[in-house]
């Protein structure tokens, strides 16, 4: 078997996960920065009950402003804007059927591997089809793939990281220990074994990334949940009688929004990593679905002699990767404020 | 802070146990036959059976966890099921090589991205900075197999024939084996002594082993093979550290006291040099530590790309040919090592930033 | 001065975190090993080291199966004298001397054996041209020539093993002048050696077929019509000249040419796609079918790129067939496991190198009673008993064309291809060549510059060959022990230590008279005494020195139905499915049903 790919990580899931994820680490050592910087926002300005609920508005217009102000975050809007479209229309814009065997056609006189020419932008794999072609549509699995791990990932994390918060006690260490044990792992090896116990499926992947980076958005809402609990507005409206669920949805969520979307953008970028990882591994679509991390595993040996092979499909890992990241770069200095003055 | 050093400790002993779990159960879970891999497509049904046996494999889980529990207590690993031998001897065999190459790539990683999050943060916005963070995401978004490919066709096959080439492969060039140092003193160990197996724990550390005897050749040698993968691994470290100084110091040159300085007419150079460095790289600190735990991860895949026999891919070829106990084993030293360098982080972290104690 | 109290007392605690990690424990885990783990690292391998073997020590000179033959194929291996033993078999042997000139049947000192309790997993003492030096673990061997060789000693100093695993680094590191030699160069890279004159393609003869195969248990393929529809509605042509390397062939037969009695018989059939669907809407499947391909993703010489044939395989059921094929990518040990047991639902992908120049080890393995194909083939098995029997082959002739007939009608398989490989050395590096069976023959090798190096895929697991399965070990074994017989350059079995061991009439009793005047690496003599240490040592599992890296002994087993006075396996679910899946050619059709209930019921 051969090696893995984009698993750089004991600690974090990908390299820009792993990145995100400890600097969540981080926040959680210097006192939750993020959290600490948007509720420093309430406390410096001794808010009123009603200019709080105006807030998020204009935090909102304030933040777009700023991040359209960056370069580098509108490059990565516009990388991802993209590849989107070229997920969308896949099938109108590939030259070629992506799993069409070219050399088959009768009268064309093309051989498997054929280096990159006017027909073939980017060549001919193995199996003599249209790499462009595969590539266009490898968009269509890469994209929606890793969005919905990290949306599950945010949905299970964040209600766990909630539920700590919130009740505290012997709920919060059972639960954030349990988040410790799964950070405190390689996360490749972690994620290898919970796909070889589901099976090679593609959804298996989703489930396999998900779980590994979950613990970092529940240690992100846990940490917004505790830094409100200890705010005094909230004190005050829970002596007041509001309910649990209008707290955690009218002071808890708002103030959570912000890392949980900057965390997640980049965990878009570590999570098409990780899944692409898998799928070199062979955990992940099976042949002869287009799948990046696949297509590089088949191909990898050829570096030397078919390198048009083995650089295209890494680059487009890395185009899409990169657009993620610096998407979420943009996203969060423009919603931490407190790196603009 | 011996309180605070306890607490974190006892949050230490739960999160190692649950790895010893995981370790144990998800090799597994994961089923595959050892034996077919360990034995060779002609084993039989019979011999397999036996093979089970000899191994234990054929136990229930729960006892073979609890004599794995037992046995780990008192120190014993285990014995690979390929190599018959020991898992604490093949791991002591295959450390010095990570652990050399993921030194060299943290030194690198430190060396060039500490300057590189100075200089961005010290121009902020302007070229040099977009530059920086653009090169930082970069880095941070390419699968590292596919970087060390990338590194060893420019350097090895495109650049082969100019004084550029560097080997893609190996720890030494073939027929080139340094002597261990204590040979070169003269001096003989006998096989079971402790200091013995120190020694030659000691001399399997190329550089080190070849700088103390002196063995100049071998040395450059071995700085040359591990430039292609020390370079790969430190990417993305590297990368991470640019940017969490970068931030670190935006922070801190955006707080009051340094704004005193500056408006007391201190020049910029001076207050990063003087007031804001300092305290911005306490959080680089962390980071920088966090990182090992990573980089020894990160060294499966290098490894694998540049065919040296680290711990890395005794791990890859152990989960390929279900050796249990060699993915157990060195499964639980990478996690420990995580576990244990996030600790002494944290510890180190509470010293000198008394707020976290108190939390 | 508190900082640095505090900072001792978390690195103590760190230290007993790692302590419980084994940290402190090498000696003790050293010292309770058997004595065979003793030596470690550097100080390996000197054989002149050893003690110098007692004169006139008792050794067994005799070995032999308590309980009778059973299903074994020897009864007994007897030292006559000092340069004579005779091997009693239970049933005559055509493949004898192929077999035993395996490497894995080497030879070594009868006290070094003892000495290591019957583990010599790291030194091996044997009588070959080279000596190993030292086992440099992780990175390289080095061998020393032979100054006392008894054959022709190598024309050079130092030989040096290194291993990598991709086929573009092997040939890198020649190309570089690191190494004069790498094996198994994969097609792609062909061109890369072509156009570097410094470099030559050395061609690899070993015989080998890759086919895709059945299993009958499982519909549709219990049809024969199904399967002679697939037998010829593969375009086997189109796959061997677009994805195998030049010198491929396509099989007219299962076994290949180079194996005597290999490719007899009528040929297989031709490729024709309107046949085939025709055959396949009478047998009820007008509109094809769904199935799913299983392949493990390993590199062999016979299946060099497993992925790219199996979509290609894939692509072809479709078009030509109907059939709509998933593709199942499992893992290798996995794989074999339910290949081996018959479990595997459709068509799997998997091929076979051979072990010995003989004809049995294509088929016998394969049809004599084997489950992989599902129920075996009652005709084939019968066939196939008879050629075992047969010691001439010229007699046994007409029995494997029978068998290949038989073949050809039942189809359990589709033979696709016999796989050509090639190995890259150094323009430089005179007399090299590369042989049908076994690792190169370095010591007729003429290299220009001491030391040469020779590239591999991997690292030897360990060099006790009796109990290693894997080509990398063997290689390595290769270069200082030695058998009774050994393959030449052709591949022929011819004498190496034994002078000559020829049959009685009927091929049962083997009596080999041996070379003398040969030492071992340790200065010991060679004599009948080491011959029978040896094969008790790998064959007897009641031997005190049975003992080996896992014990499992494969080639022992596997070659010669099976160890001596191995325990009685208890009479449990699994012993069941043991005693059917290990049936070999002998025995009757009668039972043969039986082994397809087995896989069923272990299915439960």
């Amino acid at each position: 078997m051969g090696a893995g790919s984009g698993g750089e990580q004991a600690g974090g899931p990908g390299g820009a996960d792993s990145l995100a994820s400890q600097e969540a680490a981080q926040q959680r050592r210097t006192g939750d920065s993020v959290t600490r910087r948007s509720t420093g926002l309430a406390e410096g300005d001794e808010p009123s009950d009603d200019e709080l609920l105006d807030e998020p508005l204009s935090v909102w217009r304030l933040a777009m402003r700023r991040f359209f102000r960056r370069k580098l975050g509108v490059l990565g809007l516009a990388i991802v804007t993209l590849l989107a479209l070229v997920a969308l229309t896949a099938p109108i814009i590939a030259p070629y059927d992506p799993i069409q065997q070219l050399d088959r056609v009768e009268g064309t006189d093309v051989a498997r591997r054929d280096a990159p020419s006017a027909e073939h932008l980017l060549g001919l794999d193995s199996n003599a089809r249209d790499q462009l072609s595969r590539i266009i549509y490898g968009a269509r699995l890469s994209l929606p793939l890793g969005v919905s791990i990290v949306l599950a990932a945010i949905i299970v994390g964040a209600s766990i990281g909630a539920i700590a918060g919130f009740f505290g006690g012997w709920l919060d260490t059972i639960l954030m220990r349990l988040m410790d044990v799964i950070l405190g792992f390689p996360a490749l090896v972690l994620a290898i074994a919970i796909a070889y116990v589901l099976g090679n499926a593609i959804q298996n992947v989703l489930i396999a990334v998900a779980v590994v980076t979950l613990p970092q958005y529940a240690r992100v809402m846990r940490a917004s949940v505790l830094s409100i609990k200890e705010v005094d507005f909230v004190a005050a409206s829970e002596a007041l009688g509001a309910s649990s669920w209008r707290m955690l949805r009218t002071r808890i969520l708002p103030n959570a929004l912000t890392p949980l979307i900057v965390l997640g953008t980049l965990g878009i970028a570590g999570a098409i990593l990780e899944a692409a990882a898998l799928s070199f591994l062979g955990l992940g679509a099976q042949p002869p679905t287009p799948e990046w991390g696949s297509m590089l595993a088949q191909e990898y040996t050829l570096i030397r002699t078919y390198p048009h092979l083995v650089i295209y499909p890494g680059l487009a890992i890395m185009v899409t990767v990169l657009g993620f990241n610096l998407l979420g770069d943009g996203l969060r200095d423009a919603l931490d404020p407190s790196l603009n003055e | 802070m011996i309180g605070y050093a306890l607490k974190r400790i006892s949050t230490a002993i739960p999160v190692l146990f649950g790895v010893v779990v995981a370790v144990f159960l998800l090799p597994r879970v994961v089923g595959g036959d050892p034996c077919r891999s360990v034995l060779g497509p002609r084993a039989t049904a019979a011999s397999c059976q036996q093979f089970a046996e000899a191994n234990g494999l054929d136990q229930p889980v729960l006892q073979q966890f609890l004599t794995y529990i037992g046995n780990i207590f008192r120190g014993d690993f285990g014995e690979s099921i390929k190599f018959s031998r020991p898992v604490m001897e093949v791991l002591f065999e295959r450390l010095p090589l990570t652990a050399e190459l993921a030194l060299s790539a943290l030194l690198l990683a430190i060396a060039v991205g500490i300057p590189l999050g100075v200089a961005a943060a010290r121009w902020h916005n302007s070229p040099v900075d977009v530059a920086t963070m653009a090169f930082a995401n970069v880095g941070v978004s390419m699968p590292i197999f596919w970087l060390g490919l990338m590194l060893s066709y420019l350097f090895a096959v495109v650049l082969g024939d100019t004084w550029l080439a560097l080997p893609p492969t190996g720890r030494f060039s073939a027929g080139l084996s340094p002597q261990p140092f204590y040979e070169v003193w003269g001096w003989t160990i006998t096989d079971t002594s402790v200091g013995g197996g120190l020694l030659r724990f000691m001399s399997r550390f190329a550089i080190f082993n070849t700088v103390v005897s002196g063995q100049w050749t071998e040395l450059k040698d071995a700085l040359q093979h591990l430039v292609l993968p020390t370079v790969a691994l430190s990417t993305i470290p590297m990368a991470v550290i640019a940017r969490m100084t970068r931030s670190s110091l935006l922070d801190v040159l955006g707080q009051d006291y340094v704004r005193t300085a500056a408006a007391k007419g201190a020049r910029q150079p001076r207050v990063i040099r003087r007031h804001a460095l300092r305290n911005a790289l306490l959080p680089v600190v962390t980071i920088i530590g966090l990182q090992l735990g990573a980089l020894l991860g990160g060294a499966v895949l290098t490894e694998t790309i540049f065919s040296l026999a680290g711990i890395g891919t005794a791990l890859f070829d152990a989960i390929d040919t279900r050796d249990f106990p060699i993915v157990q084993g060195f499964t639980l030293f990478i996690a420990s090592t995580y576990v244990v360098v996030n600790l002494l982080v944290d510890l180190s972290y509470g010293y000198l930033d008394p707020r976290v104690r108190l939390q | 001065m508190r900082t640095r109290r505090r900072l001792s007392a978390v690195l103590l605690v760190g230290a007993l975190v790692l302590a419980a990690c084994g940290g402190g424990d090498e000696t003790e885990t050293a010292d309770s090993e058997s004595p065979a783990a003793a030596p470690t690292g550097s100080d390996t391998g000197s054989g002149s080291e050893a003690p110098p073997p007692a004169s006139g020590e008792a050794e067994t000179t005799m070995v032999a199966n308590e309980a009778g033959c059973g299903d074994n194929k020897v009864e007994s291996i007897e030292a006559t004298s000092d340069t004579e033993v005779v091997f009693t078999l239970c049933s005559p042997d055509p493949a004898f001397l192929q077999k035993i000139a395996f490497v894995v049947f080497a030879i070594q000192p009868s006290e070094y054996l003892a000495e290591t309790g019957g583990a010599p997993l790291e030194a091996p003492v044997g009588t070959g041209p080279f000596v190993l030096e030292n086992w440099n673990r992780g990175s390289e061997i080095t061998f020393t020539r032979n100054q006392d060789y008894w054959g022709e000693a190598p024309a050079f100093e130092t030989l040096v093993f290194r291993w990598a695993e991709e086929s573009a680094q092997r040939i890198t590191e020649v190309q570089s002048g690191n190494a004069q030699y790498g094996t198994n160069i994969s097609a792609p890279d062909y061109e890369l050696v072509n156009a570097d004159d410094n470099l030559v393609l050395l061609e690899d003869l070993n015989p080998n077929v890759f086919y895709m195969g059945f299993t009958n248990t499982f519909e549709p393929f219990d049809n024969p019509d199904v399967r002679r529809a697939i037998a010829m509605g593969i375009d086997r042509q189109r796959i061997v000249d677009t994805y195998y390397p030049e010198g491929s062939e396509v099989p007219d037969f299962f076994t290949p040419c180079q194996i005597e009695n290999g490719c007899v018989g009528d040929p297989w059939y031709d490729f024709d796609p309107e046949a085939a669907q025709a055959l396949l809407a009478d047998a009820g499947y007008p509109d094809g079918f769904d199935t799913t391909i299983h392949l493990r993703d390993v590199f062999r010489v016979y299946l060099p790129e497993p992925q790219t044939v199996a979509q290609e395989i894939q692509t072809q059921l479709a078009e030509n067939l109907n059939i709509n094929a998933e593709i199942n990518v499992m893992e290798s040990g996995a794989f074999i496991g339910e290949v081996s047991e018959g479990n595997l639902d459709g068509i799997h992908l998997l091929g076979w190198g051979a072990d010995y120049p003989h004809v049995t080890n294509f088929l016998d393995y394969h049809f004599a009673g084997n489950v992989q194909f599902g129920d075996p083939y009652p005709d084939i098995v019968s066939a196939l008993a008879e050629g075992a029997a047969e010691v001439d082959p010229a007699a046994a002739e007409p029995i494997y064309e029978e068998v290949n007939n038989l073949i050809r009608d039942e189809v359990p398989m589709v033979p696709i291809a016999h796989g050509a490989a090639a190995d890259v050395a150094s323009a430089s590096l005179g007399n090299a060549s590369v042989p049908p069976f076994g690792a190169p023959q370095f010591k007729t090798f003429q290299p220009e510059a001491d030391p040469l190096v020779f590239v591999q895929n991997a690292e030897p697991i360990s060099l006790y060959c009796s109990d290693e399965s894997d080509g990398e070990s063997l290689s390595a074994c290769e270069q200082v022990l030695e058998g009774l017989y050994q393959y030449d350059a052709e591949g022929n079995a011819v004498p190496a230590l034994a002078e000559e061991c020829a049959p009685n009439e009927d091929g049962t009793v083997w009596t080999c008279s041996l070379r003398e005047g040969v030492t071992f690496h340790d200065g010991s003599d060679f004599d009948a005494g080491d011959v029978v240490a040896t094969w008790a040592a790998g064959m007897d599992a009641s031997s005190p020195l049975h003992t080996g890296n896992t014990g499992g002994f494969e080639y022992y087993t596997y070659l010669w139905g099976g160890l001596m006075n191995a325990p009685a396996v208890e009479p449990t679910e699994g012993a069941t499915e043991t005693a059917t899946s290990t049936e070999t050619g002998s025995e009757t059709t009668s039972e043969a049903p039986t082994g397809s209930e087995t896989p069923t019921e272990s299915e439960s």
